[in-house]
């Protein structure tokens, strides 16, 4: 009997279409519902945590002198041999002792930013930043440059992460970049 | 040498058909741009966002790229088959619209001159619309045969076995709708759903409900949607009977699907949801088209919305459908609805 009045429920509910009702209320909730897409690169940005390994920056100290030594402990450090350090003397002050880096590059290409290089500086000057847009037209971008890594980078160390942030597309000849504005954020929805 | 107003008469019928037929060319514009937004938000993403304000501009870009596309005929082809199977699915699609009316009379204010939103009264409307979207299908299995690709083919065969068990229900849903109107005619059978929404089809219980579902059920199959859309199945027919086409051969396909549905919706709204009648009476002056408009629109995203929330029926399934519940199912309502008809 039992059996029979659940068969009979089941043929009620089909002739319905129960299933087909929740099924559409189920893509309708979701159709109202706000869309999870990052806005990426018109209008938001997702900053990663600090963890984060990206593209190398080579710090100074607080009173702007160079914190690398030359030791050539990161280039030695390195599984895949894409950091070349050439090593000069200077006493004009530029670094924090008088031997500096005449040459500090890094094949981006080759880098698996496995972050052996932080672990082996022994002054803190080499840090895995948090940029990682690294696509361009041709090459030359691939090998960075002292000169480069030595700018401050857009995401500061003081900063948290792990948010997505106000963003600007800006397009000009050199190419294409996402500033970010940190002051706007918000979490990411789950 | 006939008078001015047979004159008038006659440009005023190739304008409503112009115009007919440009808004027709005109909407799978807005509509692919709906059914990807809808896909879109439906799936928690964004759809289309950066062509225009929130993508509105993409249906052009779609439109510009299908233009530039290579042409291509494949090896083999019938070639004369291949370049007429697009126009075959096309034009029959655009003919229905000669029969469809969207509205009474109105007066063009300031003219004083009485305008029929409608090209012409055929006193047998629905049979000429089913007849003319049952031609719509040689487009199809012609494009499928003339292809040369087993893809094609089976696309094509597919539709053809699925148009004929779907269309008998679809059918048997119309005469339903006529017994209770007593006529063929489109516009009687709006006139007939007059007054408020309890004289629509829809609630004429038991039996309009049950017409609905089959009317909707076949001219989902028929349209070639999901969860019915077996001639173009992507996941074992790579593009089903549209495979070995590009460019703007494709296009017109698309075009006369798009345009199918938005017959469907139509057809749906005036047989059973009382056409351009209010659901109840609203003391503002609210034109019967927009009525017929909304309807339509919501039928419309009622395809949409059921595209993107089931799966597609595999074959021996929809056809166990079509030939043993639809059918059946539908000689049983056309006997209730007879005597329903003579006894009350």
């Amino acid at each position: 009997m039992a059996e029979d009045k659940g068969r009979i429920l089941e043929l009620i509910k089909r002739v319905l279409f129960t299933d087909f009702v929740k099924g559409l209320t189920v893509t309708l909730g979701y159709n109202v519902s706000k869309s999870i897409t990052h806005k990426y690169p018109d209008e938001e940005k997702w900053v990663p945590y600090r963890r984060f390994r990206g593209v190398h920056t080579l710090n100074r100290t607080e009173t702007g002198k160079e914190l690398c030594v030359a030791c050539e402990l990161c280039s030695k450090a390195c599984p895949t041999q894409c950091i070349t350090v050439i090593p000069m003397e200077d006493d004009t002050g530029r670094g924090i002792a008088d031997r500096v880096a005449k040459v500090w590059k890094v094949d981006l290409v080759r880098c698996l930013y496995c972050g052996y290089c932080e672990d082996a500086c022994p002054t803190r000057a080499v840090r895995l930043s948090r940029e990682y847009e690294l696509a361009c037209t041709d090459l030359s971008c691939t090998v960075r440059q002292r000169e480069e890594l030595l700018k401050p980078v857009q995401v500061p160390e003081s900063f948290e992460g792990g948010v997505i942030a106000k963003s600007e597309f800006l397009r000009s000849k050199r190419g294409i970049k996402v500033k970010v504005d940190l002051s706007i954020t918000r979490k990411r929805p789950l | 040498m006939p008078d001015t107003s047979t004159i008038i008469e006659f440009i005023l019928i190739i304008v409503k058909a112009g115009a007919i037929a440009m808004v027709l060319f005109g909407l799978p514009l807005p509509l692919t741009w709906l059914e990807r937004k809808i896909a879109g938000h439906i799936q928690v993403r964004l759809g289309p966002y950066r062509v225009g304000p929130h993508g509105l501009l993409q249906p052009f870009a779609d439109m510009i790229k299908l233009l530039m596309k290579e042409d291509i005929v494949p090896y083999k082809a019938d070639k004369l088959l291949f370049v007429i199977a697009p126009l075959l699915a096309m034009v029959p699609a655009f003919a229905v619209f000669a029969a469809i009316p969207f509205g009474e009379k109105v007066t063009i204010p300031g003219l004083d001159y009485e305008l029929t939103l409608y090209l012409s009264d055929m006193n047998v409307g629905i049979l000429y619309i089913l007849a003319m979207s049952g031609l719509g299908i040689y487009g199809i299995i012609l494009g499928g045969w003339a292809s040369n690709s087993k893809y094609s083919l089976l696309g094509g065969l597919r539709s053809s076995a699925q148009m004929i068990s779907y269309e008998i229900a679809v059918s048997f849903a119309v005469i339903g709708v006529v017994m209770l109107a007593n006529s063929l005619s489109l516009l009687d059978i709006v006139r007939a759903q007059g007054g408020n929404i309890l004289h629509w089809n829809i609630l004429y219980l038991p039996v309009g409900p049950v017409w609905f579902f089959i009317f909707i059920i076949g001219s989902t199959a028929e349209i070639n949607r999901i969860p019915f859309d077996l001639p173009e199945d992507e996941g074992t027919l790579a593009a089903g009977f549209h495979t070995e086409y590009s460019g703007m051969k494709f296009a017109f396909f698309m075009l006369a699907e798009y345009i199918a549905m938005v017959t469907v919706s139509v057809l749906a709204v005036i047989l059973f949801f009382g056409g351009w009648n209010a659901p109840f009476y609203i003391p503002l002056p609210i034109p019967p088209i927009f009525w017929f408009l909304a309807k339509v629109s919501f039928f419309i995203y009622l395809f949409m919305w059921i595209r993107f929330t089931l799966p597609r029926y595999r074959y021996d399934q929809l056809m166990n459908i079509g030939w043993k519940i639809l059918l059946p199912l539908s000689l049983v309502n056309v006997l209730a609805t007879g005597l329903m008809r003579l006894y009350f």
